[in-house]
């Protein structure tokens, strides 16, 4: 294992002849993204592109999480302090990192043998291969904490089959490892003990071709079964419910479906609903909406718009409230402003699709990389 | 010698790539030619564009985009990593006809229909317009079973029809209760729709009307939605009450009931395989002696009393079949702004493809040009994207004007909505062809839209008004008010012909750059033309009606100055769209670009119309310098070109391969997909 300092400890890279194995070191917070993280991350993707001996990259994570999202806890002690600009240093970097991601000219294999939440699957969800495990569960948390599934969640969301990234986006609802393959967030299942095999067959083939890793990493995958009471059973409601223009037309749809007939299902999906944040919600469903319609870069330029707007807290504080009552308070109660979907305009939405009033604020700008693979070139 | 190594070098990389692209990695599975995205050098805000060009509704549009891009009923296919949708034109006609019913459906369970006939207003027509648009980006097809069924049934209901027939009618409609077409058109009488032959006489012992095919010539041809689906039909017939005919009424007939079995005296026949919208079912209808309720007459002009007394406010019958025409209006508005949405689709296609396709090098070894660098591509594409662009304005206002129309409104919107239709269907067409072409080869797949759409929307210069008709409409309007104000010796005051009561503009005889670009003389130019081409055609049809003739010969004898007179009213009409739409602006970058592309526009069309020059509103000379100002503007808006059609709105999933990476999208491994 090699490690230059202390700091970057929290992302180990190992070198395997052609490959690189970048490991999330941080095992205590779940792997969260540190600001630390981010910028080595970056650093170590842009290098690795530039060095021919690399041939394909393997990302995952110490201990029982891949990566639990990015650290949000320390963006909002930022805002508490009045320092907003350093949260958007952090989401701008994040953001960047994504986008390297995306358009990465050699193959990434993420191995998602755990938690899988917010920013980490902004790590692996962009990159080509995706392994799921049986010990996998992914989720976009962000509604329930004021926020909204940003690290171009909205580009991969909205490329979910029929409607499901709406559902996934606006309820946080966790996935298991065969949800996530059914869905398209996973490439691929593996059972968590052929993992080290796997990695090893990797290693010796030594390829940067997408076809080659793809052959090698399905010799040790299958297709596993959906559990019984799994969402993705429930595509035809999803799609007809989480289709609908606005959110309160979702609730409505929602609603009608339960009256027609109990199920706990749908109970639990218009709880997960109400408790959210009514202005994170009316974000989240435009910016996935908008998100169908565009490329990674545009996506990604968006969100950082949309996560400015957030942070300074001009229409609502909800994203400090949420982190307050979920991550540090604990209280799990937190009291959203405006309450209520129906106090919130078209025009406070529209605020968060804004360019940020400030002097020294800038749109995201994206590096520019020629000749990329036609895979990259297609999200473009 | 150079180009000898270049060939070695392909050839050599041509056997390397025999090994299996396994062992060779990514290298060796390098194409000759590499995709390049086109580079982004926009100088404005595009959603800013985006908003004025749309409008309006913009969350709705959206909306419905995504609607059709999650469903596999719009067909996706996966092309170089990305997904398209597109109707499959390869399907039979039976097969696009049911996928066109199947999609309605989809869109009604979504409730994209939602308030399309019981809504109130101006936000809830312009949201019906707004989705119908994106609809027709999909598929014309589509769009026009889905018009048929709201605009022209739902639409002859509204109009016609009083609160008996809304009650009963326009939330069934708009739930699909029921299939609704529009029978007016028959085998022998189209545009003339005053000299059609079906009759319907009046039984006051049963208190119903009898509708009556009498001849062949009668039948009832090109009804959408006939030769299948549609359950109900309005029906324009002669109607003759005791023995006197009172003109052109609509009558709802039941054509089918609710399983599809066609009603008895009713006699159906397919209008068959057609050169385009095969999507949609285009019956004959003959009625043999067909009885129906007499509160089934749409009674809002007029009416026959139980005992079969005609009553009827309107005593005039030109007026009262004018009030008849109303509906037709709408139909002229959605489809002039559909033209300009498939000149969007096609310009977006080909000046994204000319901006990553090169052609031939213009030095030794050197890369070869990429097809918009090229002066001559720029001339072919960029003039009519300029068009595009003021046809746009044109169809906004029109919108605005159809939704707000008033009864003070009714003569403009009628002569506003023909020139449009006529002349930005007729863009439309030509963009479609030059579109193709400026493709190549790749402007022949189906699946790159363009070539399929110029058979799909061909029928645009026809239906709702043949072009030619229409154009001829204009002319005759404006010659009527030219009399009634010479008559009156009254200032003009309507259809934008203000501009007459002033005197008439000065063209310098020698034009500078600065002066063809300014708005003051693009609408000096403008307004010349049509002053003069006006007094022109009154000159010469007074000329012939002193010679004797009646004033319809004098008319039709007059027709190519009546031509002449139509188009510089419709352009002179749309330039006064783009400039209001320029002056709605405060963004300086916007304004920017908008000035050249008005600028492009205003002098595309003097290079273009012979006019200018036949009757000297143009010497020679200006003409002259008109033309080579015409070539700097394309390399300036050259640089603008992506930005533009970005502008559009339409989504990459609803524009086609050879829009993005084509070396992609025809790779050896796509094909095997």
């Amino acid at each position: 294992m090699a490690s230059t300092n202390g700091e970057t400890d929290q992302v180990l890279v190992e070198e395997r002849s052609c490959g690189r194995i970048f490991m999330l070191n941080r095992p205590k917070q779940l792997n969260a993204l540190s600001a630390v993280m981010v910028s080595r991350l970056l650093e170590l993707f842009l290098s690795c592109a530039e060095d021919s001996s690399v041939k394909f990259i393997i990302v995952k994570g110490q201990g029982r999480a891949f990566c639990a999202g990015g650290d949000v806890a320390a963006v909002v002690h930022d805002i508490n302090r009045g320092n907003w600009k350093s949260g958007a240093d952090y989401f701008r970097k994040e953001f960047t990192m994504n986008y390297v991601i995306a358009t990465y000219i050699k193959p990434q294999v993420s191995i998602l043998n755990g938690i899988v939440m917010g920013g980490g699957a902004g790590v692996s969800v962009h990159g080509r291969f995706r392994i799921a495990t049986e010990k996998s569960l992914f989720a976009m948390p962000e509604t329930a904490l004021g926020l909204f599934p940003d690290i171009g969640a909205s580009y991969f969301l909205s490329r979910l089959p029929g409607f499901f990234g709406e559902y996934v986006g606006l309820t946080g609802a966790r996935l298991d490892g065969a949800e996530m393959l059914a869905c398209g967030l996973a490439t691929h299942f593996v059972q968590s003990e052929s993992l080290p095999l796997l990695e090893e067959a990797l290693v010796r083939a030594a390829s940067s071709d997408p076809v080659v890793i793809s052959s090698i990493i399905e010799q040790f995958s299958h297709a596993p079964n959906l559990k019984k009471n799994s969402a993705y059973h429930r595509l035809d409601v999803i799609n007809k419910c989480f289709s609908r223009r606005t959110v309160e037309d979702i609730f409505e749809a929602l609603e009608r479906v339960s009256a027609d007939k109990k199920d706990d299902w749908i109970s639990s999906t218009i709880q997960s609903l109400k408790k959210a944040s009514p202005m994170s919600l009316k974000i989240s469903l435009r910016s996935i909406r908008e998100g169908r319609l565009q490329g990674i870069g545009k996506c990604l330029v968006r969100e950082f718009r949309m996560v400015c707007h957030v942070m300074l807290g001009e229409v609502s504080k909800d994203f400090v409230e949420g982190c307050r009552a979920i991550l540090l308070d604990k209280d799990r109660n937190p009291k959203w402003a405006p309450s209520k979907l129906e106090s919130i305009s078209d025009e406070m939405v529209d605020r968060y699709f804004s360019k940020v009033d400030d002097a020294d604020w800038e749109d995201l700008k994206l590096p520019v990389s020629s000749r990329l693979p036609a895979y990259a070139m297609a999200k473009l | 010698m150079e180009k000898a190594n270049f060939r070695t070098q392909i050839l050599t990389r041509h056997l390397q790539n025999r090994a299996p692209a396994a062992s060779g990695g990514a290298v060796s599975r390098a194409p000759c030619l590499s995709y390049a995205p086109p580079e982004a050098t926009a100088s404005f805000d595009v959603s800013s564009m985006r908003k004025l060009m749309d409008g309006h509704n913009l969350g709705e549009r959206d909306w419905l985009f995504n609607l059709m891009l999650q469903s596999k009923l719009f067909n996706p296919k996966l092309r170089g990593g990305r997904v398209f949708v597109a109707p499959d034109y390869n399907q039979s006609m039976e097969q696009q006809r049911e996928m066109t019913m199947k999609r309605i459906q989809y869109l009604l369970d979504r409730g994209v229909f939602e308030g399309w006939m019981t809504g109130k207003g101006i936000e809830a027509e312009m949201r019906k317009l707004a989705l119908l648009e994106v609809i027709t980006i999909f598929d014309h097809s589509l769009a026009i079973k889905i018009g048929v069924h709201f605009f022209l049934w739902g639409g002859a209901i509204q109009f016609f029809g009083t609160k008996r027939h809304h009650d009963k009618w326009l939330r069934a409609t708009e739930t699909f209760l029921m299939k609704g077409c529009f029978a007016m058109t028959e085998l022998g009488h189209g545009s003339n729709v005053r000299g059609i032959e079906t009759i319907t006489t009046y039984d006051p012992r049963t208190e119903e009307f009898i509708i009556n095919t009498p001849c062949e010539s009668a039948q009832k041809y090109w009804i959408g939605g006939a030769a299948n689906h549609a359950t109900h039909t309005v029906v324009f017939s002669q109607l003759n009450i005791e023995g006197k005919n009172e003109g052109v009424h609509a009558f709802i007939t039941q054509i089918r009931d609710s399983d599809g079995n066609i009603c008895p005296n009713i006699r159906i026949a397919d209008c068959g395989h057609k050169i385009g919208l095969n999507g949609v079912d285009n019956g004959r209808i003959w009625f043999d002696n067909v009885r129906i309720p007499r509160e089934n007459i749409l009674n809002s002009v007029a009416d026959v009393s139980s005992d079969g007394k005609y009553l009827s406010a309107i005593k005039d019958a030109d007026q009262r079949f004018g009030a008849f025409m109303a509906p037709l209006t709408s139909g002229r508005v959605t489809i002039a702004v559909s033209a300009v949405y498939m000149a969007k689709m096609s310009l977006a296609i080909a000046i994204r493809y000319s901006l990553t396709r090169r052609a031939f090098s213009i030095t030794p070894n050197g890369a070869e040009v990429l097809l918009l660098d090229y002066p001559s591509h720029q001339r072919r594409l960029l003039p009519l994207l300029a068009k595009t662009y003021a046809m746009s304005f044109a169809g906004n206002y029109l919108k605005l004007l159809y939704v707000r129309r008033t009864p003070q409104l009714i003569k403009t919107l009628h002569v506003v909505s023909s020139g449009l239709k006529a002349t930005l269907t007729w863009h439309n067409m030509r963009t479609l062809q030059e579109c193709r072409e400026a493709c190549g080869g790749q402007g022949l797949k189906t699946e790159n839209r363009i070539g399929q759409l110029k058979g799909e929307y061909d029928v645009q210069s026809t239906f709702e008004g043949d072009n030619n008709v229409l154009m001829q409409q204009v002319s005759k309007a404006l010659l009527a008010e030219y009399v009634a104000a010479k008559r009156k010796n009254k200032p003009f005051k309507e259809l934008g012909l203000e501009h007459m009561n002033k005197p008439s503009p000065t063209i310098p005889s020698r034009l500078s750059s600065s002066t063809v670009h300014s708005s003051q003389f693009q609408n000096d130019i403008f307004c010349l033309r049509e002053r003069d081409l006006l007094n022109r055609f009154a000159a010469e049809v007074s000329k012939y009606q002193a010679q004797g003739e009646s004033k319809e010969s004098a008319f039709n004898a007059s027709y190519q100055l009546a031509e002449d007179l139509g188009r510089a009213f419709t352009d002179r009409a749309i330039l006064q769209t783009f400039v209001e739409a320029e002056n709605s602006l405060t963004d300086a970058s916007l304004k920017n670009v908008l000035s050249l592309v008005r600028s492009m526009y205003v002098l595309v069309t003097l290079d273009e119309d012979p006019a200018f020059l036949r009757y000297g509103h143009l010497t020679t000379e200006n003409a002259a310098i008109v033309r080579k100002e015409v070539v700097s503007l394309c390399s300036e808006i050259r640089p603008h070109a992506l930005a533009l059609v970005d502008s559009f709105g339409i989504p990459d999933g609803f524009l086609s391969p050879i829009a993005f990476d084509w070396v992609a999208a025809n790779a050896w491994s796509a094909s095997r997909d």
